[in-house]
């Protein structure tokens, strides 16, 4: 079918200018005394795990909406975040402005311990309740956790559509998953553990899936790369509990993977930004806050960096709305709380671990 | 001759000693506590010596990486030799265009070298379903410890053909010379007077490529996740989630373990080397060095290096290639389907990608060089100095490296931030570039201070009796005739620099990206087609960087 190539200019048009009124309307709306001081401090300093990539078009937007803000971006994994964070802070030298990490649990564990600063964000409250704990740690996206499955050889009526399912299906051909199932590693990822306390939480059945996952050997790894890579090869066949921002970023240039969300539930990770106490820049850490949950911010988080956005007024593919519809009830947000602290306590860790490593029959 | 006291020497000798002991310290100190030094709540315990020490995983990775260690350097000291002896000393076809070629495994990424191996011979790699199609199977497991061990073993050849290459090219040709014309053979000379008369390399290379198995990390990750196999640095993931928060004391007990380690290992290489004057070989009368004649043996002894470049270069960077130039590999790919210049495409717009690259080339050459002029000041500083002093720094030198990647960094952001006079320098290119040359520290001196044992006492006699003061004789006498351990040196240094990154990890910040962070975090995210692209422009621009300098090496000295 050929189309009519001016129509579609026009049509470019209206839709480009549309956006543009509605930019407008989406902008971010810090009050003006924290903006000019904002302005004045001229910098923002950031600790984040949202590699540059992604973080760009964000970081772009920003700097176009407020050019005299220089953002000092610094992306590193969860673990660093906070060796570094706590190591500066002790020191009372100079350190990040803004703390914006996946590590849920390390996050509330720094707001709890009395690290961040309280800010009423007045785009706050557009963000679901369970994803702002005390005006002071805020989930800023809406990413579930999936699983994906190479396409080639899987076929689609081997894909499993839950928890369940997948248990039953690996249990139905235990040759075929042998040694083809992978996930995080709980022992050594603080995310993987994070993510399969919940799945404790909420399977009523976890313990009979943990087995499986021993009897089929998983595949435990550390690095999200690691695990993908070798899905898209074929080495494995499908993982659990996997990062689905990272998946559709992937799956772009990548026929071979597939992602599917377990009807039963599905667990959805949101990464915390907090403002440190002792922030240099505090009012542009404000200004970058707001920013991130505003409505312009999260167009963006949704559409352009792929991370999914929390705010359910903000439309597109990658969304916190556009996920409620297709499953409703069904997705399960991690609550960004006190909750996440339980298992930071050793003695509750270490027997989660231990019970984890004797289901899979590995100790 | 010097009666006067060395202050110069004792000052190199107090600032190195500074430089290594200040992170050691920090290290040390933490291994002691119950929580972070830092803390107020911090109190004196040896609860994470009981901890780590009685901990199955511990033995389990402590086992498995002394197995590593040891079987590595089993295989790497003795064909490192070998591949020096043939590439410097003899008429080996082609030596002159391998030497690069040779040195690719030191200055690629572990983890993109490991990813190499997997994209080629893992369970789906290409030549395994190549060989399953021939065969029907394909024998091998590149996840067992057995494959591990040879892969590490391969890979650190390079480290041993540097040092004992750079002694060889130092050695006087009187000696083959002599065996030559008693009718010797070059196999007989090889083993009776070349390669015993660089003993001191090859044994500094020993003990380094032992410790390096200590500290191996990426290629651990990428391959011994998959059979579950644990080795000490990954085991450190362990110890930073295990309790929830990084316990900071538990990792520091696995880096005073594995220094506790060196002491033994420097001890042994003391004894070893005894008497140094036994491996004098540049004297008073030298020879013009002639290549020996391999005659028949020659296309045998190349094949044989061939052999071994495929293995351990040509098969992983194959690898790494293919993957750069596809979407999509494995089981049930067509390569045709999926050949594509995207990932290249992709990496041209990646943030930071030219300054990241302009970094660390900068760093490695200036960077590099600038540590390899402190690494000789330490081996003049000690050179002919038989003292309490050279003893301490034998040892000090090497401690250092026993910090596994994750510690180092941690404790140089430790030196930075809490050594307050030091405060300043922690956001400057200064701070990551003490930090990766204390920890190389031993790798670059080494190949100096067995260049000093070549040297004999003579020339250096002669030029004081003429009147040179010491300065002098130093830039005149022993720096010229040390030039191959120098440009070995400064060669090993900048192969390092290019690839390092955990040591810096905590002193990198926007405008001092590295090719190494942009590995990390894009391999964080999944982007390995990426990363793989990135590594294949990091080989071409080495390989041919160092291919020009080393033909430019080769006119100058040669």
């Amino acid at each position: 079918m050929r189309r009519n190539p001016r129509l579609d200019f026009s049509c470019l048009l209206a839709t480009l200018l549309s956006l543009g009124a509605a930019a407008e309307s989406k902008n971010p709306a810090t009050s003006p005394q924290v903006i000019s001081a904002a302005e004045k401090e001229g910098k923002i300093v950031i600790y984040s795990t949202t590699d540059s990539a992604a973080a760009a078009p964000l970081l772009k937007d920003f700097g176009a909406l407020y050019p005299k803000v220089t953002v000092e971006y610094n992306d590193m994994n969860s673990t660093e975040v906070y060796n570094r964070f706590v190591s500066e802070a002790a020191a009372g030298s100079g350190s990040a402005d803004l703390l914006w990490s996946s590590a849920m649990d390390l996050q509330i564990k720094l707001a709890n311990d009395g690290y961040s600063q309280e800010y009423a964000s007045p785009e706050a409250s557009h963000l679901p309740s369970w994803a702002v704990w005390k005006n002071e740690a805020f989930g800023t996206t809406f990413e579930p956790l999936g699983f994906v499955y190479n396409k080639r050889l899987l076929k689609p009526e081997e894909v499993p559509q839950s928890h369940a399912d997948l248990i039953n299906k690996l249990k139905a051909s235990p040759e075929k998953f042998k040694g083809k199932v992978t996930s995080y590693d709980p022992e050594r990822s603080g995310l993987g553990f994070l993510l399969i306390t919940q799945d404790a939480r909420t399977d009523p059945a976890f313990a009979e899936a943990a087995k499986t996952y021993g009897k089929v050997g998983v595949k435990l790894y550390t690095s999200t790369g690691a695990m993908m890579e070798r899905i898209s090869s074929g080495e494995h066949l499908i993982g659990f509990n996997m990062i689905s921002s990272y998946a559709i970023a992937k799956m772009r240039k990548d026929q071979a993977l597939g992602i599917a969300y377990p009807k039963d539930y599905t667990l959805v990770m949101s990464r915390i930004a907090l403002i440190p106490k002792a922030a240099k820049h505090a009012n542009a850490a404000k200004l970058f806050l707001d920013y991130l949950i505003s409505a312009r911010g999260q167009d963006i988080i949704g559409n352009k960096a792929a991370l999914f956005s929390i705010r359910t007024d903000v439309q597109g593919e990658t969304t916190a709305a556009t996920l409620t519809k297709q499953m409703g009830s069904s997705l399960k947000p991690i609550p960004v709380s006190p909750a996440l602290l339980v298992y930071l306590d050793q003695s509750k860790r270490l027997e989660f671990l231990k019970q984890w490593q004797e289901a899979l029959g590995t100790k | 001759m010097r009666r006067t006291t060395p202050w110069l020497r004792i000052a190199v000798v107090l600032i190195t000693g500074c430089a290594v002991l200040l992170p050691l310290a920090i290290v040390f100190y933490q291994s002691l506590l119950d929580a972070p030094f830092f803390q107020p709540s911090a109190k004196p315990s040896l609860a994470a010596f009981r901890f780590v020490l009685a901990d199955a995983d511990f033995h389990r990775a402590f086992l498995t990486t002394a197995i590593v260690a040891c079987g590595m350097t089993i295989l790497a000291v003795p064909l490192g030799s070998a591949l020096a002896f043939l590439l410097v000393r003899t008429d080996l076809p082609g030596r002159k265009w391998l030497e690069p070629v040779v040195l690719i495994p030191i200055f690629l990424s572990p983890v993109v070298l490991a990813f190499g191996y997997v994209v080629a011979a893992g369970p789906v790699g290409f030549f395994t379903l190549w060989t399953k199609q021939a065969l029907g199977g394909a024998p091998w497991n590149i996840y067992s410890l057995g494959s591990l061990t040879v892969i590490a073993g391969l890979t650190h050849i390079p480290y041993v053909f540097l040092y004992t290459s750079s002694a060889l090219r130092a050695l006087g040709a009187d000696l083959e010379e002599a065996a030559s014309v008693a009718g010797a053979g070059t196999a007989r000379i090889a083993f009776t007077i070349s390669l015993p008369m660089v003993r001191p390399a090859i044994l500094y290379s020993a003990v380094l490529v032992f410790f390096l198995g200590f500290e191996i990390f990426g290629l651990a990750l990428v391959l011994g996740d998959p059979g579950g196999l644990l080795v000490l640095s990954t085991y450190l993931y362990k110890l930073t989630n295990r309790l929830g928060v990084p316990s900071y004391q538990l990792m520091a007990v696995v880096a005073v373990v594995i220094i506790a380690i060196a002491f033994p290992l420097i001890y042994l290489q003391r004894r070893l080397l005894g008497v140094s004057r036994h491996f004098v070989t540049v004297a008073g009368k030298g020879l013009s060095q002639r290549p020996l004649r391999l005659g028949p043996w020659r296309w045998l002894a190349f094949g044989g290096v061939l052999v071994w470049l495929a293995g351990t270069v040509l098969l992983p960077l194959s690898g790494v290639f293919m993957r750069a130039f596809v979407s999509a590999w494995g089981e049930g790919v067509r390569l045709f389907d999926v050949l594509t210049l995207d990932n290249f495409r992709e990496l041209a717009d990646y943030p930071n990608l030219v300054r990241g690259v302009l970094n660390t080339l900068g760093l490695a050459v200036f960077g590099g060089a600038l540590a390899v002029a402190w690494y000789a000041a330490i081996g003049l500083a000690t050179h002919r100095w038989q003292g309490l002093w050279t003893k301490v720094m034998d040892y000090l030198v090497m401690v250092p490296r026993g910090m596994p990647g994750l510690i180092a960094g941690l404790a140089f952001l430790w030196v930075f931030l809490f050594i307050k006079p030091l405060a300043p320098l922690r956001s400057t290119l200064f701070s990551v570039w003490l930090a990766y040359s204390v920890v190389w520290l031993a790798y670059g001196m080494r190949l100096i201070s067995s260049a000093l044992l070549q040297v004999g006492p003579e020339l250096e006699e002669a030029a004081a009796v003429a009147g040179a003061s010491a300065g002098r004789v130093n830039r005149d006498v022993t720096l010229p005739l040390i030039r191959f351990g120098l440009v070995g040196s400064w060669l090993l240094v900048f192969m390092i620099f290019v690839r390092e990154y955990s040591t810096g990890v905590y002193l990198l910040g926007p405008g001092t990206e590295m090719i190494g962070s942009l590995i990390v975090s894009l391999w964080a995210t999944g982007a390995i087609d990426i990363v793989a692209a990135l590594s294949v422009v990091n080989v071409l621009l080495v390989a041919v960087g160092l291919g020009a300098a080393l033909r430019l090496g080769v006119r100058l000295h040669g």
